[in-house]
């Protein structure tokens, strides 16, 4: 187990400073940063809301290479093919659990400071779509047998992959046509010196632990992959030893 | 040339089986009536109020009329082992797709071709804006559902829990066109929006039908090959 | 803020304040504890 060790003990290491990383985060965010002047102490939503959402824009770009590596790899190395779907399925969860949170939190933001849980601007609709998107992602997993899961997934994850944009132009001039409010005060707020540690040390702390939950759904895929693979090869070999 | 000739084989073999029965029509046709029905109950709109929503309530139709016949519209294919023929045949699969395509987007403008009146009446509708760019939304908004929805028909094929399946993946996918055709055929219903406005929608429309016919076209083949 | 303001229930904003922060522990915490079920579920590599 010399290989595995090493993966190991390097998991655990970026697992704890990824941990303590976040620990000094939500102290900076909770206790250090002085009260926002106008949200007061809801504006400390701000540390994890703003990282959860643009780590969210990131795994899916993730996913959309692994999926076009599947799809190039698929009839020239399967070993290679089947490593970048376990990677593009995993990207595509971290993607969503990414994006609830920024939805979730956005909503619970939006509620206790603006009075509404939700309105229907640029980035919060654009973010739901991108959920939508790879929710669809999962459920096409889930609902089609295995031989051709992989195939299929890959194909919808570049019809998704190309929708990023058009969503994005689309909602864009939607609300240029019907303006409607906006949370987190337009995109001309920005951040303010004395917010710069807490947010600084939100955003590495989450991307490290979105790393480290990366590579562990990966391993985890990875496992039972291989147990898949292993159970096909003995069902082989037994059809093998009958056939004497 | 060869490659058009081979669409429309496609094509006249869809159309004249659908011809032959006309349930795929028929039932379409029904079902959209029923929802335009169905929403007039929900929302019992006035006049100004019923030209905000009838674009909205348009597409909604034509939507869930849509993916009830998509979700059929590969089983002859299916039952007759044509796409594994399809596989061996040296001609290419995507004349396969795209003459289905056509042939869906054919149905559904019929559909819209006798809903429209329908509309007209219970909606009392009275078009503000210029009613020769609905000439144009309407065939660009169609292609754009039933391009996407007749491809994930394909993919959806050896799932369990087909019939669902294509809705939901369908769905958002298509939320920016929706967005699109909904919005272009309100501003011209209401003449709310000027010209520029409107076409800065159909463009979007156009530029979304282009991108993703080309994309199905491209990946129909390996789609089929899926084992 | 202290500890003890930061559990203080009494406000809207603290307690959404809560909610939000809570959400993100139990969304995250969720989504590892699945994975480690599986892992520990999953048979490991013969040797």
């Amino acid at each position: 187990m010399s290989r595995p060790s090493i993966f190991r003990t390097v998991a655990w290491l970026w697992f704890l400073a990824s941990i303590a990383v976040l620990i000094v985060g939500f102290r900076e965010a909770i206790f250090l940063v002085p009260t926002d002047a106008a949200q007061g102490d809801t504006g400390r939503i701000f540390y994890y809301h703003v990282p959860s959402a643009m780590l969210s824009l990131i795994f899916p770009y993730i996913n959309f290479l692994a999926s076009l590596a599947y799809l190039y790899w698929r009839r020239r190395d399967p070993l290679k093919a089947l490593t970048s779907d376990a990677l593009a399925l995993t990207a595509a969860e971290v993607t969503v659990v990414y994006a609830t949170i920024c939805l979730v939190t956005g909503s619970i933001w939006g509620r206790a400071t603006w009075g509404i849980w939700w309105t229907w601007d640029p980035r919060l609709t654009s973010m739901l779509l991108l959920w939508l998107l790879y929710v669809s992602y999962l459920m096409l997993r889930r609902f089609s047998s295995s031989g051709q899961s992989q195939t299929l997934a890959a194909v919808l994850s570049v019809f998704a992959a190309v929708d990023v944009p058009i969503v994005y132009m689309s909602i864009r001039w939607w609300r240029t046509q019907h303006p409607a409010p906006v949370f987190g005060g337009g995109p001309d707020s920005g951040l303010d010196p004395s917010m710069m540690p807490a947010f600084v040390w939100n955003i590495i702390g989450w991307a490290m632990w979105g790393i480290f939950i990366l590579c562990f759904r990966f391993a985890l895929e990875r496992r039972r992959q291989l147990a898949e693979q292993e159970a096909a090869l003995s069902a082989i070999e037994d059809s093998l030893e009958t056939a004497q | 040339m060869k490659y058009i000739g081979h669409i429309l084989a496609h094509l006249r073999k869809d159309l004249r089986i659908e011809w032959r029965s006309r349930d795929s029509i028929n039932g379409m046709l029904f079902f959209a009536l029923l929802v335009v029905v169905v929403f007039s109950l929900a929302f019992d709109p006035t006049a100004a109020v019923s030209r905000q929503i009838s674009g909205g309530i348009l597409w909604v139709a034509l939507l869930f009329a849509t993916v009830t016949a998509l979700n059929q519209a590969w089983t002859r294919e299916q039952n007759h082992q044509v796409l594994e023929a399809q596989r061996m045949a040296p001609a290419p699969a995507s004349a396969l797709f795209l003459g289905k395509a056509i042939a869906n987007m054919l149905f559904v403008l019929v559909v819209e071709a006798v809903l429209a009146p329908v509309f007209i009446v219970f909606y009392n509708l009275h078009v503000l804006g210029n009613a020769w760019l609905l000439a144009l939304i309407l065939p660009l908004g169609t292609w754009a559902l039933v391009v996407n929805g007749t491809f994930f028909a394909v993919l959806g094929l050896r799932t369990r829990n087909r019939e669902l399946l294509l809705p939901l993946l369908l769905l958002p996918i298509s939320l920016p066109a929706l967005l699109g055709m909904v919005e272009a055929t309100t501003g011209v219903l209401t003449a709310q929006l000027d010209p520029l406005e409107i076409n800065t929608w159909i463009t979007q429309l156009a530029g979304y039908d282009l991108v993703y016919t080309i994309v199905c076209v491209l990946l129909f083949e390996t789609v089929l090959n899926a084992e | 803020m202290t500890w003890h303001t930061f559990f203080n229930l009494s406000t809207l904003e603290h307690r959404h304040l809560l909610a939000a922060y809570a959400t993100v522990f139990i969304v995250q915490g969720s989504y590892v504890l699945w994975i480690l079920r599986g892992w520990l579920r999953s048979k490991g590599p013969r040797e």
